[in-house]
This record gives C-alpha cells, sequence and structure tokens, in this order.
C-alpha cells in the first residue's frame, strides 16, 4: 500500500518504450502456464496491452494505461508484483485506478456472466452488413403453428425475433394471422422447452443418442420388426421425399399421419367421391351463399386465416366490390363463424349428417334427382329456404362440414356437385394439404402397439397420451416396444418413458419448407440461432439414415433437384434459391396429377347411414360436442401464456375451458356460471365448470379441446379440463361429439377467469347495426347530424390526425389482434387469478355482445382499445399530466410521469386504461415470460416494460408511426397511405382495421370515417374520438 | 325561565354554576391525574389499530394496489371512500369553531376544542389516503407545483380537481391546525400556571407564547380569532365542494352532477356532527365531563345533524329526479342499479341511516336520550361512510360500455387499512383528551360568567319585578 501512495504523489507518470504486458490470470497459471477451464475451453489468452511507442518524454495520465484490460478480476497485490517485474520504470497504478478497474473489472464480469453458455448463441459481436442495430430485419418464413402452414414474415431485432406477421404477398393467406400463430414466437422463449437430447431419461450426447436409435432400427429391421414413424399432418415436400426414402431404408416401417383434430372423415369422403383422399380448396370469396354444418373455418377449420380473409372479401359491403352473400350454420355451441352467421340454427352435433341428407334431399327434388326424404332435424322451413338459396346460386354458393364423419361429408360433396360448385368454390385441382392426419390408420397404429405387433415408433409432433382417447394407457403401452423415439420439445402426456427424447427445433430456429395447397409452397428459415441444443427432425432423421448431411444442404438439395425443374422463370438455383427464400412463396400452379370430379361416391348408402344414425341418436339424452379452442387449438402449444391468458372469442373466459349450456338448461339444472358439473359418456367422465352459453342448442353440452394438459409446463399445466377422452373412433372417424351424455350437477363451484361478464347492450347506441335494406335507404338519404357542441378550445393542430377505423362488418372476433398488441407492446400475461379479478392487463380487448332471442341470438364483436379522444376525459383530470393528447391526435400516457391515481381510468368511459396492480415482471404475482429471462427475449426492444403503480393503454403503435417516420425522413419522400401500419390492423385477416392520416382526405381511414356506416362510440359525451366504427349490416332475410 | 329580559343567556349551558376555579380544576384534572380504565381500554384498543394501518400500509406499499381490490372497472373504492369519509368528518369542527364563533353561539364553547381536534386528526387521516392509494407513493411530490427541475419545466395540471385537492386540503389542514393551537394558547397559559413539574411548566411555557392574559392581549387575541373564524368558514364550504368536484368535474353517470357541492357540504357537515357526537358522548363518560358537556349541548347538536340529514335527503331525492327527468340512459340506468343491483344494501343502508335516522330528532325525547344519541350517531357515521361508497363503487363498477361491467370485492387489506383510519384517529384523540385542555378553558369560563350575571339579572328581576337590560 505504501507503494501506492507514493506512486499517487506523482499525478503524471513518464513513460519509456515499453514491451507488451502479459497479465496472468491468477497464481496458479504464473507458475503453471494456462490451464483448460471449463468455460473457457482452452483458456483466456493472455491479455496483451500493446502500446505504439509515444514520443519520448510524451506525458500521458496514469488512469489510462490499463483501460484495455477486463475480463479478469484484478487483485491489486498482484498488479504491484507485476509492474515490479515488468515495468521498472513506472510507477504502481494509485488507489483510483485501482477503484476503476476493479469497477469496470466486476462490470465486465457480471456481463460475462449473463451471456448464454453457448458461444454461437451470442448475438453477432461484429455487424454484419444487414443487421443495424435498432432496425429491424423481416424474414420470410412459414408458420410451424400448425398444419395450415401460413406464410409469414419475422420480424427480428438485433438477431431475436419478436414479432410474427403475415406475409404481403401471400394471395392465399395475406398479411394476417390469427392468435395461435402470433403467440407461436412466444413458443420460442419457453424457458422450459427440452435443453438437448435425452436418452432413457438422462441427458446424452446426440451422436450417442443416433448410435443408439440407429443400431435398433437396423436390428428391428433385420428382425422384420414393425417400425412406425407417427408424425403430425406433413405437408413439407421435402420432408415427405425424406420420409419416404426413410421407408425405403428401412422397409418394415410405414409413416402414419394423425392429427389431434383431424380432417380425416373428409378426406376419406374425398377419396370415395373423387378417387384419392384429399381436402378441396374452397373458395369462400367467391360463394354467395355459403352453408356450413360445424364447420369453424373462421376460427380453426382447416385454414381460418385464409377462409376468414376470402369470407370477408366475398361480404365486404362497401365499395364496388359490394355483394350480398348469406351464410347459413348448423352448429350446437356458438362458435366464431356461427357468431359470423346471417342465421344460425342450432343443431344436436348427432343430427348434423341429418341436416346434410335433408338439404341433400331438398336439392335432390330441384335438380330432377332422386332422394329419399329423411325426417327434418331442425325446422323444415329453414331448411326449405337454405335449399332455395343454394340453389339459386348454382355455382356460387358452398356448403362446408366440420364433421368427422364421412357419410356427411359424402353428402356435402354431393350437395356441391348438385350445385355445381365443383371446380367453382370447391376447387379439386389444387386441393389443400393441410390436414393429413389418417384416424383409421392411427387406431391401427394403436391397435398395433397394444397387440404388440409394432416394433419400434418414431413420434413428431404428435402428443397421443394426451390427446387420443384414453391418452394415458396409449403412453404406458409405449413401454412394451424396442423403441421409442420422440421429437417432441418438452416432457409431454406421451414421452415419459421414450428411449429417445431427440428434441426438434422450434419452427423459427429451423430450415425447412411446406405446401399448404398443391403446388404452393413456402419456404422456413431460420429467424435465430438455436436456443438449445436442439436439432431438427429432418436431419435427425438423415443421421438415422447414416447420413451426414445437414437439414440446410439437404432442402438446398431437395429445392435445386425437385423445384427448380417446376418452375421456369429463373435459370441459376442461386437466383432460383434467393428469390424463393426472400419471397418466402413459389406458386407452382396446379400440379399435373390434378384430380378432376368424376362423380362417383355412393351416396346413397351414405343417406342410409346417416338415417340410421340420426334415428339411434335419438331420445332426450345430452349431447357433448368438443370443439377445437381458438386460442389453444389442439392444445400443442399449451404452455403459451398469451394463448392462455387470450380470453375465448365467444364465451370470454380464460385459463380454462367451460362445459357450455344452454340457458333454459341450465335453469332447469339449477346451475350458474362457474359450478362444476361431471359429464359422463361411454364411461369416461370429465368435470369441468359450467358455464350459460346463449344459442347453445338445449340438449348439448360444449367443451372446447387443447385444453386440461398435465405435461406441458408451470403454465399450461392444469389449466381446464381435457375433453380429448371423450372423442371415440366412430366408422374410421374420430368424433368430436358424444351421445348420451349424462350431466351430474357437483355441489362445487369455481370463480371463472372471465374478461367479459355483461353480454347484454341494455339498450345502448354502442355497437351500431343496420341491415343491406336499411342501408341501402339511409345511404340514398347522406343524412348525417350535426356536428355537438363543445366548451373546450380546439387543440393545436400538426401535420396529420392519425385515426383508426373499425369496421364491425368484417370483424369476425378472432382475437388474433389481442395477441398481436400484446406481442408488440409488452403487454404482460397476468394470470388465472389476476383474471378473476378483472385486472386483465389487454390494451385491445373484443367486447361482445348478445341480441335478440337467448336461445339462439346474434352476435357482435367489438374490438376496443383506447380511442385517442381529440377531448379526453383522462387527459383533464390527471393531476401531474401524465397523459396528453399530442398535436397528431395521439393520447399519449407518459409512464414516468405516472403516479397511479387512477382517475384516468375512472374517467374513461371505453374503460380502456389499464392499470399495473403489481409488478409483472418479477414473478411474485405474475411469474409468466416476463418474469424469466429466456422469456424476456420477446420483449419488444421498442416499447417501455411498465413498472408497477402505472396506467397503461393503447398508444395507437406509436413506436411503429415513429419508425415510419424516420423511414420517410431518411428517404425523403412523402409518407404514404398505409405505411404505418398498427400491430392490430397488421395481423387481420380481415382488414377490419385500417389506420392513417385523417387530414388526409384520399386515406382509406378517413374515407372511412367520413362513410355512411361511419359513427363513434359514445359520440354524444363530446370526447370525439380519432378511433371510429363502421356499422355492422345484417343481412335482412334472416328470420 | 320564561319571559327573560332581552340579551340575557336564555339556556343554562354548563350546569351547577361552578366556579372560575373549579372550571380549570375540572377540566385539568385528566391531564394532572391518571386516567380511568376506560381511557385505557380505548387506547390498547386505538393503538391495536394503528398497528393495523401500519401493518397494512407497508404491506401495500410493498406489493402494490394490487393487495386491494380494485380492478379495471373499478379504480377507486375503499381508499376514495375513507378520504371523503375523513374530510366530511372533519369539517364539524370547522363549523363550530369557525361559523358558530361568527354567529356567537354560546354553546359552542363546551365543544368547539375537542371539535376542532376532531378536524386535525381526521384530515391527517384523510391526508392519508390521497398517499396510500397512489400507484407510486414515492412520486407523489409530483402533484405539488416545483419549479422547474432536472425533471424538466413540468408542471401539474390545474384542470385536474386532484390539483385542486392538495390545495384545498392543504389550507384546510394549516388554517385549522392555526385556529385550534391560536385556541389553545391562554389554556396552555394557565396550564403553565398550574403545572408543578418542570418539564411540564417549560413545555406550557413554550406553547403558551408568553401569554401573560393582559387587556391588550385578550384584546388583539380576539380580534385575531375573528380574523382566523372569517378565513376558515369559506373553508367549511370550499373544502368539500371542491372533494364533491373529484366526482361532479367527471363525466361518470353517478358523478357527474352539478348539486354535488352543497350536497357533499351538507354531508359533511351531518357526518362531522355524527362525529362529534359519538366522540363528546365517550369523553363525558369517560372523563366525568358531564357538567360541562351536557345534555342540552347534545340536544343542540341533535337538531344540526336533523337539518343537515334534512338536506343531504333532500340531495338523495333530486339526483333521483334529474336521473329520470333528464333522461340519459347512462344515468337514468345508474340509478335503478343504485337501488336494485348488487350494491343495493349499501344504498339501503345509505337511506336507513342518513334519511330515517335523523327524523328521530324531531322528537325532544330522544334528542336528550344519550343512548339514542350515541347509537344514532354511530348509525350516522355508518351511513355517511356508506354514501360515498355508493357514490363511488356503484358509479364505477357499471358505467357506460356494459362489457367492462364489473364488481368490487374488498380484500383484508381494504377492511384492515379502513380500520386503522379509525386506529390512528382515536389514538390521536385520546392522547389530545389525555394531555391538551379538551374543552377550551377560558371560553367555558365567559359562558359561566354569562351565566353567573344571568343569575344575578334573574334574581334582581323576581326581586324587582322588572326586567332591566344587562349588555356585556
Amino acid at each position: 500500500m505504501s507503494d501506492h501512495r507514493q506512486g499517487a504523489k506523482d499525478k503524471l507518470v513518464v513513460l519509456g518504450t515499453r514491451r507488451p504486458t502479459a497479465y496472468w490470470k491468477s497464481t496458479d497459471e504464473l507458475h503453471n502456464g494456462v490451464v483448460d477451464h471449463g468455460e473457457f475451453p482452452g483458456g483466456l489468452p493472455p491479455i496483451t496491452v500493446d502500446y505504439a511507442p509515444p514520443a519520448e518524454g510524451a506525458v500521458i495520465p496514469t488512469g489510462h494505461d490499463h483501460d484495455h484490460d477486463h475480463g479478469h478480476d484484478h487483485d491489486h497485490g498482484e498488479h504491484d508484483h507485476e509492474h515490479e517485474h515488468d515495468e521498472p520504470g513506472s510507477d504502481g497504478p494509485n488507489r483510483r485506478d485501482f477503484l476503476t478497474l476493479m469497477g469496470f473489472s466486476v462490470g465486465a464480469a457480471s456481463l460475462a456472466a449473463c451471456r448464454a453458455p453457448e458461444i454461437k448463441a451470442v448475438p453477432l459481436p461484429v455487424a454484419v452488413e444487414d443487421m443495424v442495430a435498432g432496425v429491424p430485419n423481416f424474414y420470410a418464413t412459414t408458420c410451424g403453428g400448425c398444419a395450415s402452414s401460413c406464410t409469414l414474415l419475422v420480424k427480428q431485432r438485433d438477431g431475436r425475433p419478436i414479432k410474427i406477421e403475415g406475409n404481403d404477398a401471400s394471395e392465399i393467406f395475406g398479411g394476417g394471422t390469427c392468435a395461435a400463430g402470433q403467440a407461436t414466437v412466444l413458443g420460442l422463449y419457453d424457458n422450459e422447452r427440452l435443453k438437448g437430447p435425452q436418452w432413457k431419461g438422462k441427458a446424452a450426447a446426440w451422436a450417442e443418442i443416433d448410435e443408439q436409435v440407429t443400431t435398433s432400427l437396423r436390428q428391428i429391421t433385420a428382425k422384420q420388426g414393425k417400425i412406425v414413424l407417427l408424425t403430425s399432418s406433413t405437408n413439407s415436400p421435402s420432408l415427405r421425399a425424406l420420409i419416404a426414402r426413410f421407408l425405403k431404408e428401412y422397409p418394415t416401417a410405414r409413416h402414419v399421419q394423425y392429427d389431434a383434430i383431424s380432417a380425416s372423415a373428409l378426406r376419406a369422403a374425398s377419396a370415395q367421391a373423387f378417387g384419392k383422399p384429399l381436402i378441396p380448396h374452397y373458395a369462400f370469396d367467391k360463394a354467395r351463399v355459403i352453408v356450413s354444418l360445424d364447420a369453424d373455418f373462421l376460427g380453426t377449420w382447416i385454414s381460418p386465416v385464409e377462409f376468414a380473409r376470402a369470407y370477408a372479401h366475398g361480404r365486404r359491403a362497401n365499395g364496388p366490390e359490394d355483394a350480398e352473400t348469406l351464410h347459413v350454420q348448423f352448429e350446437p355451441g356458438m362458435s366464431v363463424t356461427g357468431s359470423n352467421a346471417d342465421q344460425r340454427v342450432p343443431t344436436l352435433p348427432s343430427q348434423l349428417g341429418a341436416v346434410a341428407a335433408a338439404l341433400l334431399a331438398r336439392i335432390g327434388k330441384l335438380a330432377g334427382q332422386a332422394v329419399d326424404p329423411v325426417t327434418d332435424p331442425v325446422d323444415g322451413k329453414i331448411l326449405d329456404s337454405v335449399a332455395a338459396e343454394l340453389w339459386k346460386h348454382k355455382g356460387e354458393s358452398l356448403v362446408v362440414a366440420g364433421v368427422n364423419d364421412t357419410a356427411t361429408q359424402l353428402v356435402v360433396h354431393t350437395i356441391n356437385r348438385l350445385l355445381g360448385n365443383i371446380g367453382k368454390t370447391v376447387d379439386l385441382a389444387r386441393p389443400s394439404m393441410q390436414r393429413l392426419g389418417d384416424d383409421a390408420e392411427m387406431a391401427a397404429v394403436v391397435d398395433g402397439i397394444n397387440k404388440g405387433e409394432i416394433q419400434a415408433l418414431i413420434m413428431h409432433g404428435v402428443n397421443p397420451g394426451y390427446d387420443y382417447a384414453d391418452g394415458a394407457n396409449f403412453a404406458k403401452a409405449l413401454s412394451k416396444l424396442a423403441l421409442v423415439v420422440s421429437t417432441a420439445d418438452r416432457h409431454d402426456e406421451t414421452n415419459a418413458d421414450v428411449h429417445a427424447l431427440c428434441p426438434d427445433h422450434h419452427f423459427l430456429e429451423s430450415w425447412g419448407d411446406a405446401e399448404p395447397i398443391a403446388g404452393y409452397l413456402s419456404l422456413q428459415q431460420p429467424t435465430i440461432a438455436p436456443l438449445y441444443e436442439t436439432r431438427s427432425f429432418a436431419e435427425s432423421l438423415l443421421r438415422w439414415m447414416d447420413d451426414t448431411t445437414t437439414h440446410y444442404d439437404y432442402l438446398r438439395e431437395f429445392w435445386r433437384t425437385q423445384v427448380m425443374p417446376r418452375q421456369t422463370g429463373l435459370t441459376t438455383f442461386d437466383a432460383f434459391w434467393d428469390h424463393s427464400l426472400e419471397r418466402g412463396i413459389l406458386d407452382l400452379g396446379a400440379p399435373a396429377d390434378a384430380v378432376t370430379d368424376g362423380g362417383a361416391g355412393d351416396w346413397k348408402a351414405a343417406l342410409a347411414t346417416i338415417r340410421d344414425d340420426a334415428q339411434k341418436a335419438g331420445g332426450d339424452k345430452f349431447e357433448l360436442a368438443l370443439f377445437e379452442s381458438v386460442g389453444l387449438r389442439d392444445g400443442s402449444d399449451g404452455n403459451n401464456p398469451w394463448l392462455l391468458e387470450m380470453p375465448d372469442p365467444i364465451n370470454k373466459v380464460s385459463w380454462g375451458n367451460v362445459a357450455m349450456l344452454a340457458p333454459q338448461t341450465a335453469k332447469k339444472l339449477g346451475l350458474s356460471d362457474g359450478d362444476i358439473i361431471a359429464l359422463a359418456a361411454g364411461g369416461v367422465t370429465i368435470e369441468a365448470p359450467a358455464f350459460i352459453q346463449p344459442g347453445q342448442h338445449p340438449r348439448t353440452v360444449s367443451l372446447a379441446l387443447g385444453y386440461g394438459r398435465s405435461s406441458v409446463g408451470k403454465a399450461g399445466n392444469g389449466v381446464g379440463v381435457n375433453g380429448f377422452g371423450m372423442m371415440h373412433v366412430a366408422r374410421g372417424g374420430r368424433r368430436n361429439w358424444a351421445t348420451d351424455v349424462t350431466v351430474t350437477v357437483t355441489n362445487r363451484s369455481e370463480k371463472l377467469a372471465s374478461s367479459q361478464t355483461t353480454f347484454s347492450l341494455e339498450g345502448r347506441p354502442i355497437v351500431l347495426e343496420t341491415t343491406r335494406e336499411e342501408w341501402k335507404e339511409d345511404k340514398a338519404k347522406k343524412e348525417k347530424g350535426e356536428p355537438l357542441l363543445n366548451l373546450w378550445n380546439e387543440r393545436l393542430k400538426g401535420d396529420k390526425l392519425w385515426g383508426m377505423s373499425i369496421d364491425l362488418d368484417a370483424c369476425t372476433g378472432c382475437s388474433a389482434c389481442v395477441v398481436a398488441c400484446q406481442a408488440e407492446n409488452n403487454v404482460p400475461v397476468v394470470g388465472k387469478d389476476q383474471v378473476q379479478r378483472q385486472r386483465i392487463m389487454h390494451w385491445m380487448r373484443i367486447d361482445r355482445y348478445y341480441s335478440g332471442s337467448e336461445d339462439n341470438p346474434q352476435a357482435l364483436h367489438q374490438p376496443l382499445m383506447c380511442q385517442h379522444c381529440n377531448h379526453a376525459p383522462c387527459e383533464t383530470v390527471c393531476p401531474v399530466l401524465a397523459t396528453t393528447t399530442s398535436s397528431e391526435g395521439l393520447n399519449q400516457q407518459v409512464y414516468n410521469r405516472c403516479i397511479g391515481t387512477r382517475y384516468c381510468a375512472n374517467n374513461c368511459p371505453y374503460k380502456v386504461r389499464r392499470f399495473n396492480w403489481y409488478n409483472y415482471t418479477t414473478g411474485n404475482h405474475a411469474g409468466y415470460n416476463m418474469a424469466n429471462p429466456t422469456g424476456r427475449l420477446v420483449l419488444n426492444p421498442d416499447v417501455t416494460v411498465r413498472t408497477r403503480g402505472v396506467m397503461e393503454k393503447c398508444s395507437l403503435c406509436v413506436q411503429r408511426i415513429a419508425a415510419v417516420k424516420n423511414a420517410v425522413v431518411k428517404r425523403g419522400e412523402p409518407m404514404q397511405d398505409g405505411e404505418v401500419k398498427t400491430a392490430c390492423q397488421q395481423v387481420c385477416p380481415t382488414d377490419a382495421i385500417r389506420f392513417g392520416d385523417q387530414n388526409d382526405p384520399q386515406s382509406g381511414v378517413a374515407q372511412r370515417m367520413n362513410g355512411e356506416r361511419a359513427y363513434r362510440v359514445l359520440d354524444d359525451l363530446g370526447t370525439r374520438p380519432n378511433v371510429g366504427y363502421l356499422k355492422k349490416v345484417r343481412h335482412g332475410q334472416t328470420t | 325561565m320564561d319571559k327573560l329580559p332581552d340579551g340575557v343567556a336564555d339556556v343554562v349551558w354548563i350546569e351547577g354554576s361552578p366556579t372560575l376555579g373549579k372550571v380549570t380544576a375540572d377540566i385539568a384534572a385528566p391531564m394532572e391525574g391518571k386516567p380511568g380504565k376506560l381511557w385505557y381500554f380505548l387506547f390498547a384498543l386505538a393503538l391495536l389499530g394503528l398497528l393495523d394501518l401500519l401493518a397494512m400500509a407497508t404491506w401495500l406499499v410493498a406489493n402494490g394496489i394490487g393487495v386491494w381490490g380494485l380492478n379495471n372497472s373499478v379504480g377507486w373504492a375503499f381508499d376514495i371512500t375513507n378520504f371523503v369519509f375523513w374530510i366530511g368528518i372533519g369539517h364539524a369542527g370547522t363549523l363550530i369553531s369557525a361559523i358558530l364563533l361568527l354567529f356567537r353561539q354560546k354553546w359552542r364553547t363546551s365543544i368547539n376544542r375537542s371539535a376542532e381536534g376532531m378536524t386535525i386528526f381526521a384530515v391527517m387521516c384523510a391526508g392519508l389516503f390521497p398517499l396510500l392509494h397512489m400507484g407510486r407513493p414515492w412520486d407523489a411530490f409530483f402533484i405539488f407545483p416545483y419549479v422547474p427541475n432536472q425533471h424538466g419545466p413540468l408542471w401539474v395540471n390545474f384542470r385536474s380537481p386532484l390539483v385542486w385537492d392538495v390545495f384545498a386540503i392543504s389550507t384546510y389542514f394549516t388554517i385549522s391546525l392555526v385556529f385550534w393551537f391560536l385556541g389553545l394558547v391562554p389554556d396552555f397559559a394557565t396550564l403553565r400556571d398550574r403545572a408543578i413539574g418542570k418539564i411540564k411548566k417549560v413545555v406550557f411555557g413554550i406553547l403558551s407564547l408568553g401569554w401573560n392574559g393582559s387587556h391588550r392581549t385578550w384584546h388583539r387575541y380576539e380580534l385575531v380569532s375573528l380574523v382566523l373564524a372569517g378565513l376558515a368558514t369559506p373553508l367549511v364550504l370550499s373544502v368539500h365542494s371542491i372533494v364533491s368536484m373529484d366526482f361532479a368535474t367527471s363525466l361518470l353517470p353517478g358523478w357527474h352532477a352539478t348539486i354535488f357541492p352543497p350536497y357533499f357540504v351538507a354531508g359533511a357537515i351531518y357526518s362531522g356532527f355524527g362525529m362529534v357526537l359519538t366522540l363528546l358522548i365517550l369523553t363525558r363518560q369517560s372523563m366525568n365531563l358531564q357538567r360541562y358537556i351536557t345534555i342540552k349541548h347534545l340536544d343542540a347538536m341533535a337538531k344540526v345533524l336533523l337539518l343537515t340529514g334534512m338536506i343531504v335527503s333532500y340531495a338523495y331525492a333530486t339526483e333521483f329526479f334529474s336521473a329520470w327527468y333528464g333522461g340519459d340512459i347512462y344515468e337514468k340506468y345508474h340509478f335503478i342499479n343504485r337501488a336494485t343491483g348488487p350494491y343495493a344494501f349499501g344504498f339501503y343502508l345509505m337511506v336507513l341511516c342518513n334519511v330515517l335516522t335523523p327524523q328521530l330528532f324531531w322528537f325532544k325525547k330522544l334528542r336528550q336520550n344519550v343512548a339514542v344519541l350515541f347509537v344514532a350517531s354511530i348509525l350516522v357515521n355508518i351511513g355517511m361512510w356508506f354514501e360515498r361508497f355508493v357514490i363511488i363503487v356503484v358509479s364505477l363498477h357499471r358505467a357506460f360500455l356494459p362489457a367492462s361491467w364489473g364488481m368490487f370485492y374488498p380484500t383484508p387489506v381494504d377492511i384492515g387499512i379502513l380500520v386503522g383510519s379509525f386506529g390512528l384517529f382515536f389514538t390521536l384523540f385520546l392522547l389530545f383528551i389525555r394531555y391538551m385542555p379538551m374543552i377550551a378553558i377560558w371560553e367555558v369560563k365567559t359562558v359561566v360568567a354569562d351565566q353567573q350575571h344571568t343569575d344575578a339579572a334573574l334574581a334582581h328581576a323576581a326581586h324587582a319585578g322588572e326586567g332591566s337590560s344587562h349588555g356585556k
């Protein structure tokens, strides 16, 4: 120490010529040389400080000569020592140096500790050309959320994907996505994913596992043992080719595709009707009359984003494309699709086939075809008029059925054929590849496993232990097999006892391709280096065929040899590859082996089967209708807190599914919301909380699938009940309904996590609607109310006046915007308890109201977020000016200034303000993604994460406005209309939301805001919102 | 007592015509002796409440507002209810000391000191809630206008009633405190002169500000008292008017009403007198001061309760009438919901306590029955708490958009803080009656002196057969 003080006296030191300084890390290293430590293989390189010899006599301050020193701890005693040795002429560092160095070292050491263990995962230490800090990149890829395989643009900031957007370039899917697709990015950052492969429950190296698996497969093949490759719907052409190669390599293997919620019967019926198992590509935009038998095509069925887009396009009430459409929905409980129908007919699930049959009988009569009539399962008058409408619109109508029953599907095919819809609204030339599962084959696999006929099972993307009837036994039966491999990304209900766990990449980490519609290809590319030691399924298959090719090389080779020859534009492969990768989409046109309708299919036999079924299901017993939930779908992303917290679009319950009963049924049973009831059918009993659902068929109970997972992760375990156990296979199709259901009332009840509890409008003019007829009259009158007087001064007007217009006629209630907003704006997930306390944080919510009778009401969806009032009630009451309205019409919340009096929220007539009741990032009150370092990677760096005690609300994506403004300044050209898209607008498949500058009379938003249907919610309060709505237009003819 | 000469006090406010020395001795007794068991019992109870408040407030600040039962629909409930309740309580003190002084109401002398004390303590309790209800109480200073600083040229929003509140309440508290202290000065001097211990002498010596009891001192003193009373008088009306504007300036059905300022002021006086009654009945029983706080004082306060209760009832009726007459669907629904919705019990409790209870005081017998008065005063307090709860929660829980309707259910922390605020109040009040002259000695003496004059005058009148005027 005395040396230091000595040195400190001289403020400046004179440096002579000096050699590079070599630092050692520890005394151990000093004496024994560099040692290989685990964390830094090869040890840290000796750090040297290299100075160019300064001019003689040059004087520099002491503090500087150690600035380059970092990365390891210093002990100042060692320092002295070293200086004595190396620099006898120079002085030792003084106290200030020491403190500076120590501070820096500690800082550097802590920074080093934050780094992910894998060196590859460090986001680019050296900048690359196309990556600018703070500027996002967008990569085209394909959604792996479900087999619909929508095309995406993934927003990547500083090396990590943070937001999913649809790929505008796609003519099929457009720029929209669904809620589940939006949430996939959070699935990537799930810290409960497997961190690496496992062999018999223990972490193992990939090479080791590959050897075990390959040896085992070879042995089984040698013994002629059966191998089953069980995957979910696989429409990736490269993977299908690879599987074909695998089947050749292992001749006893077969490939079975299994979907938890399948369209197996539809495919089987197509095989009968058209000679090939396929799902026709439906054109909802071309159909003037749509009849759906329990097909929730706007919510979940086959390709909801595409269908919603086409449906809205076909129904667009404004502009030259204005066309009248009629949509009739037959279904047991209200679905998203049913809530949008012009006419909704509550129907028993067992009678849906009979509805098809009755329609066929009527249309057959109109077409001059003899069809045996069936007893009408619903009001015959409705069927008469539906059949008449269908017939009137021959060739531009469409009948679809979500019923997984071959006979029903065959009858539906026949109806479409009689209506001349095949080739028009029902496209066979380019069928959909979005559901390929075969229930009969799956049943055979289960049978084979139980009988011990199958020796090896490789499972990819499936979880039958959860979603197959009697799943627990399935998982147990796996122990009989010689080899079971699972590629699941976590310990799920199926793979507890499997031999090899070979976790697949998340699709955002993986290469791949997809072919959702025949000839319509899209590529998948990684947007981040794999977070964990996972490997793509394709690469695993390659390894198990002793092929060391990487997935990337294989994919390129496949596209070079198989795909490129099918196109003509580009001649070099690199150009073709780059072009395809950049666009993400490649349309090759209809495949050569396209199917044409040959008029086959024994629909008369199908009718007879339906008639039998319908009669059997008579009586007054309850029926259970199971449906795919809009958020969780089949439950495969069941640990995703965004989806778990997303309120169901219809019943507005989050964090759990409910047994929905008709109001009259609930009254009869003496039930109220949340009372637990037991549902028993076919020897299986499940218990679920009851929910009174208007529009439910009185003899049915509806229950959402995808809930009740027991082994998925902290967020999803035990949320809701699993309804898959009630499914059973009949005539080769897994039925998502059950007849003869006994409903038993228990004396328990639970509080539901409802985001909305009042469903009536109470006669208030909040959601306005009109009929087509009325609207046409109104349009002729062009009557506009006088603007209300107001007492406030006009505020300063800026260059722009941002505004948003929401078309209630286009909104289907799918809730994709709710999740998109959550992803874009770092909205915290608060968990079941907080939602029960009505503290959901969603900036954007969809209010859903009913009108008409309780037995079969009409529904209305109203997306609601901050209305950005010009005369904002929140603004005047805030004591500290934490909320102000900008000159561009944005109501801004200043988090730093907010002290949390909540007065603004009280005075907000729209109740869109959200208060941070707790600190949601610490995990003490809601330990979801924001509470763990991995989950936080999804946060949008452009949006502040709010602390507890402050108010927050929709900002109209002000960060997106700022980004476009910057871009505009840079390029020097004026901003285009539609250039700024809010997250909710961007995600909307139906273009219900428009955002833009109201000052520009040509802008889309201004045109809408000044249109005949425009209105503003609670306008008479004088708030003058910048968010406006367009009235819903009802079909006038409904009964 | 009939046929009194003009200007002669017609009521005997202090019983038994004690001598001036006895007055001093009686009132100083609690401070000089040991309090009774009842005091210790009540103090222990109050301390428990205070501890509960400390614990609950700590828990609240440590975790966040989430520990209360509030939600997206109901952003204020117990917090602001308690705030308005306590502010209202305070009003009786100011009314008694300022307005009744200006109107030269003699009967105020026995009760004004403790009523003023109550005001101070109630405002302290009230002041707690704006602080506690903030999401970030550590940034509470943002609400004061402060000079440009490192935060930039930030200013407060002068359009916000919450800012008006800050000014109104801080002014109110300051004036009340000064007025109270000023009233205490002559009594402190008395105590100083009576003090035996050295510490007491020094403390009271400092507090009495060198009071010498000279004519000139008294003259100035009376003048200052009048000036302060003049200053405090508008506060009786303004403070609660401004508090009512927290609601009235909003656009929520049930809040957005022009009737609010007078309605709230009347309610405040009503609740304040309720609380004064409760406290004085307790005090006179526990401190043996029946002679000074007589049944006549209680009777007078009951009359005030009757008057203000009637005003409040009228306001209730007006609200319903204007909702019906105005025809606004939101307003209409609000009042139907108030009377038939899930919080209807609160509404009926409020009607029972604030409309029906004061009707008892039409009857002199009931006005002079201490037990009835005590129960009624408690009911008044309950009723007025529920009035604020109904106004705040019922308006918020079902506002404009039915989709955002919700319910408020109090949590243990909500209830704990409400109970704890009573703990704080009673701790302060019990300490006050123990260590300070809880009846204004010098003022009572003026009344006693008057009475002695009156007695003399009566005797004289009886003797001479005709009245002689007697001016002071």
